[in-house]
C-alpha cells in the first residue's frame, strides 16, 4: 500500500512540475514575442476574442504535444531523471518557440499579430496560426523521438525539418487557386481551412519521411530527402485521382453564389483533398517496406 | 504542359539520386567481366565458386552473383557482386563451378569454369596423392587443410588423378569441365546437393489456398498468445 501511495504521490508531484513548466513557458513566450507581453500576462477572456484564444491555446496544445514525448524514469534516480526532464523540456520549449517564430515570419510575412488578431479579429489568421503551431509541435515531437537524446542530431534534424517545412509552406500556390494574401486580408475562412489542410498535409508527409531506421546521420538525411522527393512525385497522383474519381469541378457552375461562399467551399475542398492525399502519400512513402536481397540470396 | 515537364524532371532527379545514393549499390562491387574479379578476390592460392544468381527489378533488372571465395590458408567468405546481364547469362550454366582461381605464386588468374578446388589439387604444399583401395590415386589434403573439401562443397566426392589430369587439359584449352561424370554444374548431383538455394528457387511452388487461409486466420485472429 505504501509503495502504491508513493507512486501516486510522485505522479501528483510531476503533474505540479509540468504545471510549473507551463508557467515558465508563459514567460519564455514573452521573450520570443515581446509584442504579446501585455496580452499574455494579463487575464484571458475567451468570450471577448475567440481568435486570440485560439492563438494562445494552439501554442499550449503544442507544448503539451512536445511534453508527451518526454519520459520520467524514476528507476535511474529521481534527481537525475528530474534534471533530464527539465533540460529536455527547456530544449523542447526553446526549439518550439524558435520554430514558431521562424515559420510565422515566413507564412505571415505581410501580416502582424496585433493587427490581425487583436484589432481585426481575423479568423483566417487564427486558423492558419493554430494549424501552424500544432504542425510544428508534431514535427518537433517526431525529431525528439528520432534524435534519441542526442543534442547534435536533434539540432541537425531540427534545421533540416525547418528548411523542409519552410520550403513546403511556399508551395501552397501550386496546389490551390486561392490567393493567400488577398483572401487573408478579406478574413476568408476558406483560406484558413485550405492552408490548414495544406500545413497538416505537409506535416504528415514530413513525419512519415523521418520514420525510418537511422544508423548514420548522413545516409539518414539522404533517405529523408529522397522520401520528400518521392512524396512530391506521388501527391499529385493522389490529388488528381481524388478529383477524377469524385468528379470534382473546383469552380462549379456560374451562378449568383457569393464569392465568399465560393471561396469557403473551395478552401474546404482544397484542405481536405490535400490532407487525404497526404495521408495516402505517407503510406506510399513510409509504409511500403522492401526487403533487401540478403534474406533470400 | 509545363507541369508535365517539371514532373518528368522530378522523376528523373528522384531516379538518379536513388540509384546513385542507394546503400546496396554503394557497398557492392560491380563485375561485368572476368578481369573485374581480380579486384574482388584477393590473395593466393584462392578460388571463387559461383553458388547463386539472383535478379531484382521488374522492368529494369539488376543482377547479382553470389561467390564463395575459398582460400587455402584461411576460412572462406561469401561475396555478393552486381553484374551485367551478359555476364550473368554467360555464367548461368556454370552454377556450382569455380569461375576464378589464382594458384600459389601466380599473379595471373584463370577464369575457365572448372569443378571447385582444382587449383588446390596437385599443390604439394597442401596435400598429396594416396592410393585408394579401388586402385586409383586420389588427392588428400594434409590434416591442417582438412576443412577445404567441406568449404569447396565436395561432399562424398574424391578427386582422382585422372580427374586432375583432365581438368588440367580443359583448363589449357580454356573449355569448361564439369567432372568425369558431370558431378558439377547445374546438372551435377554434387552441386545440387551442396549449393541447393539456386535450385530450390527454380522449382515451381504450388499454393495450397486452404492451408494458407487456415494459417492466416489462426495466426492473426484466433491465436491469443505468442
Amino acid at each position: 500500500m505504501n509503495e502504491t501511495f508513493d507512486k501516486l504521490l510522485i505522479r501528483i508531484i510531476f503533474t505540479l512540475i509540468i504545471c510549473f513548466s507551463l508557467f515558465l513557458y508563459k514567460y519564455a513566450h514573452v521573450i520570443f514575442y515581446p509584442s504579446h507581453k501585455k496580452q499574455l500576462l494579463k487575464k484571458i477572456y475567451p468570450s471577448e476574442n475567440y481568435i486570440d484564444t485560439l492563438h494562445i491555446f494552439s501554442r499550449l496544445i503544442g507544448v503539451a504535444i512536445i511534453f508527451s514525448t518526454l519520459e520520467f524514469n524514476e528507476y535511474i534516480g529521481v534527481s537525475i531523471s528530474l534534471f533530464h526532464f527539465l533540460v529536455w523540456s527547456s530544449i523542447g520549449f526553446s526549439l518550439y518557440l524558435l520554430s514558431i517564430y521562424i515559420c510565422e515570419s515566413i507564412i505571415f510575412y505581410n501580416f502582424d499579430y496585433k493587427d490581425e488578431v487583436l484589432k481585426k479579429k481575423n479568423p483566417a489568421y487564427g486558423v492558419v496560426s493554430f494549424a501552424n503551431a500544432i504542425c510544428l509541435a508534431i514535427i518537433i515531437k517526431t525529431i525528439f523521438k528520432e534524435a534519441e537524446n542526442s543534442l547534435v542530431i536533434l539540432l541537425i534534424l531540427w534545421l533540416f525539418s525547418m528548411v523542409a517545412y519552410g520550403f513546403g509552406t511556399k508551395l501552397f500556390k501550386f496546389i490551390s487557386k486561392l490567393s493567400f494574401n488577398s483572401l487573408m486580408i478579406q478574413k476568408n475562412l476558406g483560406l484558413g481551412f485550405a492552408y490548414s489542410g495544406f500545413l497538416f498535409g505537409i506535416t504528415i508527409i514530413l513525419i512519415s519521411c523521418f520514420a525510418h531506421e537511422h544508423l548514420e546521420i548522413t545516409s539518414y538525411l539522404i533517405q529523408i530527402l529522397l522520401k520528400i522527393l518521392l512524396a512530391i512525385i506521388i501527391i499529385p497522383l493522389f490529388t488528381s485521382g481524388i478529383k477524377y474519381i469524385f468528379q470534382i469541378d473546383e469552380i462549379g457552375e456560374p451562378s449568383s453564389k457569393k464569392t465568399e461562399l465560393l471561396h469557403l467551399g473551395l478552401g474546404i475542398y482544397t484542405g481536405a483533398a490535400f490532407l487525404t492525399a497526404s495521408f495516402l502519400t505517407a503510406i506510399i512513402v513510409g509504409q511500403i517496406h522492401f526487403g533487401t536481397i540478403y534474406p533470400f540470396f | 504542359m509545363n507541369k508535365f515537364i517539371i514532373y518528368f524532371i522530378l522523376l528523373l532527379i528522384y531516379l538518379t539520386l536513388s540509384k546513385s545514393l542507394s546503400p546496396s549499390d554503394l557497398s557492392l562491387s560491380y563485375v561485368n567481366n572476368e578481369k573485374a574479379l581480380d579486384d574482388v578476390v584477393i590473395g593466393e592460392p584462392v578460388t571463387a565458386i559461383l553458388t547463386d544468381i539472383h535478379s531484382t527489378g521488374f522492368i529494369i533488372k539488376t543482377y547479382y552473383l553470389k561467390l564463395k571465395v575459398v582460400y587455402a590458408l584461411k576460412s572462406y567468405e561469401e561475396v555478393i557482386v552486381r553484374t551485367s546481364r551478359s555476364f550473368k547469362e554467360k555464367y548461368e550454366p556454370f552454377i556450382g563451378m569455380a569461375i576464378f582461381r589464382r594458384a600459389s605464386d601466380e599473379e595471373i588468374a584463370n577464369y575457365t569454369p572448372l569443378p571447385p578446388g582444382t587449383v588446390f589439387i596437385g599443390d604439394t604444399d597442401l596435400g598429396r596423392w594416396i592410393l585408394h583401395p579401388s586402385g586409383e590415386k586420389v588427392w588428400r589434403f594434409f590434416r591442417v587443410y582438412r576443412q577445404l573439401p567441406i568449404y569447396l562443397g565436395w561432399g562424398e566426392f574424391l578427386p582422382t588423378y585422372s580427374f586432375y589430369s583432365k581438368a588440367n587439359i580443359y583448363q589449357g584449352q580454356d573449355k569448361a569441365f564439369f567432372g568425369l561424370n558431370e558431378e558439377f554444374g547445374p546438372r551435377g548431383k554434387v552441386t545440387q546437393k551442396q549449393f541447393p538455394n539456386y535450385f530450390e528457387r527454380k522449382k515451381e511452388q504450388s499454393i495450397d489456398f486452404k492451408k494458407f487461409f487456415t494459417n492466416y486466420f489462426q495466426n492473426n485472429f484466433i491465436q491469443t498468445g505468442p
